[in-house]
């Protein structure tokens, strides 16, 4: 069966008429040819197809498309702003957080969940967060530490302010 | 000290923000026109003969191109044993073996129809453990083999008796140490596709792209100079793709019957199933020490299951060999390793290859032997520390040797006590544990070489086109950070290209905590080529002689302070009647040998790096739970090109060898992997690290690039050791297989008890 | 994955009348459950029905007598709760263990207790706190237990067209406590899930409620414990009797995730130190 869906995908208004087996990982990467969301799993256990779903983190591989209708999805594409890299992804290279890169999209899809809700979260808030996120590479060290540092300058620029 | 420009900085990785923003292309993101998509069909039984295959209902599934059985392939047996064939014919050997695949135009449709494709077998008896398969009348699994033992390696140094008759302590312990996956976050992806004149082209997440085109070539009966090896950005590699799988020859199989662009890419659960695993070993050592502290003699016996198929897991008695010989100064030496096939799981090269597995029963030995002299572990272990410019009895050359600094840092920590918790059923200990591990790569293959091309654009623009492959460890950062510093140019304008074989020159492959130390020393002879070139030219202009020139800050510099911008002597090089290039080159291949054939004796590596950890744990004596508080890893690494790319392999080792300590196992029964998604195949998350100090020693190499050693695979190894030797001492009980979960500390807790009782 | 056909009704009314016409669809709330058996080909359902825009199902309302939780919260709501997390910690604790975030954000209090997973990590909780649930049809309504809500491993007592709609639960009496037995500190299916409620009066329990899960068919009420607990003092004597009683009372099996011996031990740790917790 196919249906018609209607949603916003980073900021943009789109309508596609899709099989209902799809589910939101694939129709991103295939329909939408935004290739950052990954998939690393298929089973909501690795966290890198995370998305942003009505701001909420979800794992785009356990979502239907067709149950998107409607919605708010946001992907790592749709993080900069105007071609500036958002003080996150800034972050994340200045401290380290990247290796292969593959955990990448979904680190900061989810830590931008966070910050968005907790502003200056504390380490072992971070750690909880990011639990649903696999990474093989960095032991996590610096994406924490990446995380962390956008909370403080964060919170520095507001009592600069 | 020399202070370097670039060097030694915390450089962010130049792929960083491609990856960040989502723009990276990985095997996955790769497509071609037309491409169509694979899916491999398994064998549905260990061991037992094809007696059918129909394909006519896959066939006729609407979407799906063709499907390639054996039939489709010349009869060919690639690997270093040639024993196995891309397609099985007549018999197959375990639950992963491949059949027959089909090509169709979406996954899902490939996927469905190899569901549909009916084989009919004659099951035969099975073999899973080493002991069945060297029964009298135990199946054999190649009938070409007199029976199912492949190797035995042995070695030797010293005498072993007399080691024995001077010891005035002696300590035994068998360890039994388990299958674990690479959990590499990108699953493996090939696109492979033919031209009009039969050349392959191999998109691939390969590891070693040159000896992928021979072993290749081999496979599929064809040249390898027809076979081109691209590599996209590539999602974690760890070992997992440092030979050539029977996917790679199937995907080039499917590509030529399909007559167009084929992608295969596994799913998760086929990267449990059918891909390669760490080499599991069940091991004894006993090992001698004097009441002065001297170690005297080990004597270590090992088994390998090394599955139907070999693949490098039947070769870590090599390393696991260099670590019982070579690791602390032992005079007398014995070693014996048995491989043996079964119908289990190929066991591949993984991350420290044989010496998480070394560390572990060379460490366990270590402590015990410290407890029976009465002697603190560290003090034990700077007592038999290996030392610089030596050479070990089993011919390794020791230049640049930091251990005993590493040990005296992490005594220097352990001066601050470890407090007990005010509830009594919480118990803390604090154990070490080490590893030797090649620095500068390890002479397994003919060459141990790497190519550089350095070339300088007519705008200073520096590309470097080198042989090795960028896994994700940083080394495209780390290589143009050494180039950006001889060309005094900044990292930012020097481009690594290292993906295509028709461009890169030869490299064996990124293995062996080689690419800093052997792609490094190329990268930087190519550089002082070119730079050579650019002075060549600048003095010209300048007046000065060469050798009196600088490069800093994209400027040659003459002694008088007067200068000429790089890119403006490149043009002058240029333009001009018989103008010339910049364009450096050089192919390093570090002065070591092969291991003697018989012996195992011989210098393999042209540096030797040495990591040392020491773990805080906590042990749940009620429920057997081990929280690790804390792990300080001092790591001799040479010098630090890069010390924030250090300290991220480090961290990710940590993360790595903590799983296999405590959590990640596959667990295989009968031959099948029972638990082959993330929910039962457990990694740390960052909710469940501890905390993690690095303190880098710099004990700069005499060999390596600025000094630079690797240090890629370092960060693994020691942990179970360390963990294992804190939990000892935490409770009194020594675990012996890893992962000690929650489950086997408790039954361990319950029969000290019952000991003691 | 099997083709289907896929219906999001806005409402309830909607949502039964099309269950009532087509008894054999599958509800997909968070499908964090269903999607991945279907994946795995293990449900192959022909139609699929969507509970994500019948927004009744998705909150909760208070009365004098207690809470009505919608079975379309979803974990992540609940977990953000103040009301909630105020009046039912124990449960908001076990809401926050279940998986991650990403799975939370999807993963529905109802679709956590329909799966029928022994190791439901809700599960445990709502029976000790005496939940309720409330199965509706185009046609029925009914209640019952919790505790009787479970026939089997995957299995529930619902009929063909029924929905768990809502889940009661009285205004809260006593602290309850949730434990949750893991490998890891996330990510992990409970090893074994311990739900102990009490509610003292003069020093003495007056209620007492001890909920298993993962080491049983179902998870389920540990009935002689609770016995054994009911109007006592609570002392370290009794405290270790009630976890032994309990470790007797369960039925675990060995699995890939724990061994039966295991499993049992770590009852008798768990409800000793739930206990020792609510004293």
């Amino acid at each position: 069966m196919k249906k018609i869906i209607s949603f916003t995908i980073n900021g943009a208004k789109q309508e596609l008429y899709l099989d209902t087996r799809k589910t939101l990982l694939k129709m991103l990467r295939e329909d939408l040819e935004l290739m950052g969301v990954h998939l690393g799993c298929g089973g909501g256990d690795c966290g890198a197809c995370t998305v942003l779903l009505n701001g909420e983190p979800v794992t785009s591989c356990l979502v239907l498309a067709v149950d998107c209708e409607g919605a708010e999805i946001t992907t790592v594409e749709g993080v900069q702003q105007n071609g500036e890299l958002h003080p996150l992804q800034q972050s994340m290279i200045e401290k380290g957080g990247i290796q292969c890169g593959f955990c990448t999209p979904g680190m900061v899809m989810n830590s931008l969940a966070l910050l968005r809700e907790n502003p200056q979260p504390t380490e072992t808030e971070v750690r909880q967060a990011l639990s649903g996120n696999l990474c093989r590479c960095t032991g996590y060290a610096k994406i924490v530490e990446a995380v962390l540092d956008v909370g403080n300058a964060m919170t520095n620029s507001k009592e600069a302010g | 000290m020399k202070k370097f420009s670039v060097v030694g900085k915390r450089i962010p990785k130049t792929d960083a923000p491609d990856k960040v923003t989502g723009r990276a292309t990985y095997g996955q993101d790769f497509k071609l026109p037309g491409m169509l998509h694979g899916a491999i069909r398994y064998s549905d039984h260990a061991h037992a003969r094809i007696l059918s295959i129909d394909t006519s209902k896959a066939e006729a599934l609407e979407g799906v191109k063709c499907v390639v059985t054996a039939a489709d392939v010349p009869e060919t047996r690639f690997g270093f044993y040639k024993d196995n064939m891309p397609l099985k014919k007549d018999v197959v050997r375990s639950h992963r073996d491949e059949i027959a695949g089909v090509v169709a135009s979406n996954e899902m449709i490939a996927r469905q129809a190899v569901k549909l494709i009916e084989i009919v077998y004659e099951i035969m008896p099975a073999v899973f453990t080493v002991a069945d398969a060297m029964a009298e009348n135990a199946p054999l699994i190649h009938p070409k083999n007199e029976s199912n033992h492949l190797i035995t390696n042995t070695y030797s140094h010293g005498d072993l008796e007399q080691g024995e008759a001077e010891s005035d302590v002696v300590v035994e312990v068998s360890c039994k140490l388990p299958y674990v996956n690479h959990a590499s976050m990108e699953t493996c992806v090939i696109v492979a596709q033919f031209d009009h004149h039969e050349n392959l082209t191999l998109w691939s997440t390969t590891q070693i792209p040159f000896l992928l085109q021979k072993d290749l070539g081999q496979a599929l009966g064809m040249s390898p100079k027809d076979i081109r090896i691209i590599q996209p950005t590539i999602g974690g590699a760890f070992g997992r793709e440092l030979d050539i799988y029977p996917y790679h020859p199937i995907a080039a199989v499917m590509a030529k019957k399909a007559q167009t662009a084929v992608r295969l890419c596994f799913s998760r659960e086929e990267e449990f199933r059918a891909g390669p695993q760490r080499q599991p070993v069940e091991v004894s050592i006993r090992a001698g020490a004097k009441n002065n502290g001297d170690l005297t003699f080990r004597d270590v016996s090992m088994t390998l299951d090394v599955g139907a198929y070999v693949s490098w897991g039947s070769t870590t008695p090599m390393v696991m060999m260099e670590t019982t010989a070579s690791f602390y100064r032992v005079p007398h030496v014995r070693f014996k390793a048995d491989c043996v096939y079964t119908n289990n799981l190929i066991t591949g090269a993984m991350r420290g290859y044989g010496n998480p597995q070394s560390s572990f029963f060379v460490e366990s030995a270590m402590d015990m032997l410290a407890e029976k002299l009465g002697m603190d572990p560290i003090q034990f272990r700077i007592h038999n520390s290996n030392q610089p410019n030596t050479t070990t009895e089993q011919g390794l050359k020791i230049t640049s040797c930091g251990l005993e600094d590493c040990l005296k840092a992490l005594a220097q920590r352990a001066e601050k006590k470890l407090e007990q918790p005010e509830k009594t059923h919480l118990k803390r200990g604090r154990g070490v544990g080490g590893t030797l591990n090649v620095g500068g790569g390890a002479r397994i293959y003919r060459s141990d070489g790497c190519g550089a091309t350095v070339k300088v654009d007519d705008f200073g623009h520096v590309s470097l086109i080198t042989g090795s492959t960028e896994i994700g460890q940083g080394s495209e950062t780390v290589l143009a950070q050494m180039v950006a510093e001889i060309l005094g140019v900044e990292v930012g304008d020097v481009r690594v290209i290292n993906s295509d074989t028709d461009v890169k020159m030869w490299d064996v492959g990124v293995h062996a905590s080689r690419t800093t130390f052997i792609a490094g020393n190329a990268a930087c002879l190519a550089a002082k080529e070119a730079l050579s070139q650019i002075f060549e030219t600048a003095s010209e202009m300048l007046g000065p002689p060469p050798d009196l020139l600088k490069a800093e800050n994209g400027q040659i510099i003459a002694p008088d302070g007067n200068s000429v911008s790089l890119s403006k002597v490149v043009r002058s090089r240029h333009f001009r009647s018989d103008g010339k290039m910049v364009h450096g080159q050089a192919f390093y291949d570090p002065p070591t040998e092969l291991v003697d054939k018989e012996s195992y004796h011989g210098n393999i590596s042209p540096a030797y790096g040495f990591g040392m950890q020491m773990a805080d744990v906590e042990v749940d004596t009620e429920t057997g739970q081990v929280k690790v508080l804390k792990l300080v890893c001092a790591k001799d690494i040479g010098l630090a090109i890069n010390p924030m790319a250090v300290e991220g392999q480090i961290e990710g080792g940590a993360q790595m060898g903590l799983g296999y300590a405590l959590s990640e196992e596959v667990v295989v029964k009968e031959g099948k992997v029972m638990n082959p998604n993330f929910v039962d195949y457990r990694l740390f998350t960052s909710a469940d690290m501890p905390e993690i100090e690095n303190i880098l020693i710099e004990s700069n190499d005499p060999e390596g690039p600025f000094g630079a050693k690797g240090v890629g695979e370092m960060g693994s190894s020691c942990v179970a050791a360390a963990v294992t030797n804190a939990i000892y001492d935490a409770v009194g009980v020594r675990l012996t297989q890893a992962p000690m979960t929650p489950e086997r500390v408790l039954a361990a807790l319950d029969a000290l008890e019952k000991a003691t009782d | 994955m099997k083709a289907f056909e896929h219906y999001a009704p806005d409402s309830v009314e909607e949502l039964l009348e099309l269950l009532k016409s087509k008894p054999n669809a599958k509800l997909i709330a968070g499908g964090t459950d269903l999607l991945l058996q279907m994946k795995e080909g293990t449900a192959q359902p022909e139609t699929v029905v969507s509970l994500k825009n019948v927004e009744e199902l998705g909150g909760f309302s208070v009365s004098k007598n207690g809470y009505r939780l919608g079975t379309g919260m979803t974990l992540r709501r609940i977990t953000r709760s103040n009301e909630l997390t105020q009046n039912f910690p124990g449960l908001i604790y076990a809401a926050g263990v279940v998986a991650s975030e990403q799975i939370r954000s999807l993963a529905t209090l109802g679709g956590n207790i329909c799966n029928a997973s022994p190791s439901a990590d809700m599960v445990p909780p709502l029976i000790a706190l005496d939940a309720v649930v409330q199965l509706v049809s185009s046609q029925s309504q009914r209640e019952l237990p919790l505790s009787e809500f479970f026939k089997g491993p995957g299995e529930s007592v619902l009929k063909g067209g029924e929905i768990l709609h809502s889940i009661f639960l009285p205004q809260p009496s006593g602290s309850m406590i949730y434990s949750k037995h893991a490998p890891r500190k996330y990510m992990d299916l409970a090893v074994v899930g311990v739900a102990v409620r009490l509610a003292k009066k003069n020093g003495k329990i007056n209620e007492a409620r001890v909920a298993l899960g993962a080491v049983g068919p179902v998870p389920f009420r540990a009935e002689k414990t609770e016995a054994l607990l009911a109007g006592q003092t609570l002392t370290t004597e009794l405290m270790r009797e009630a976890g032994e009683m309990a470790a007797g009372e369960c039925v675990p099996i060995d699995d890939i995730r724990g061994s039966a011996w295991y499993r049992k031990r770590m009852v008798k740790v768990h409800v000793r130190r739930n206990l020792e917790a609510l004293r």
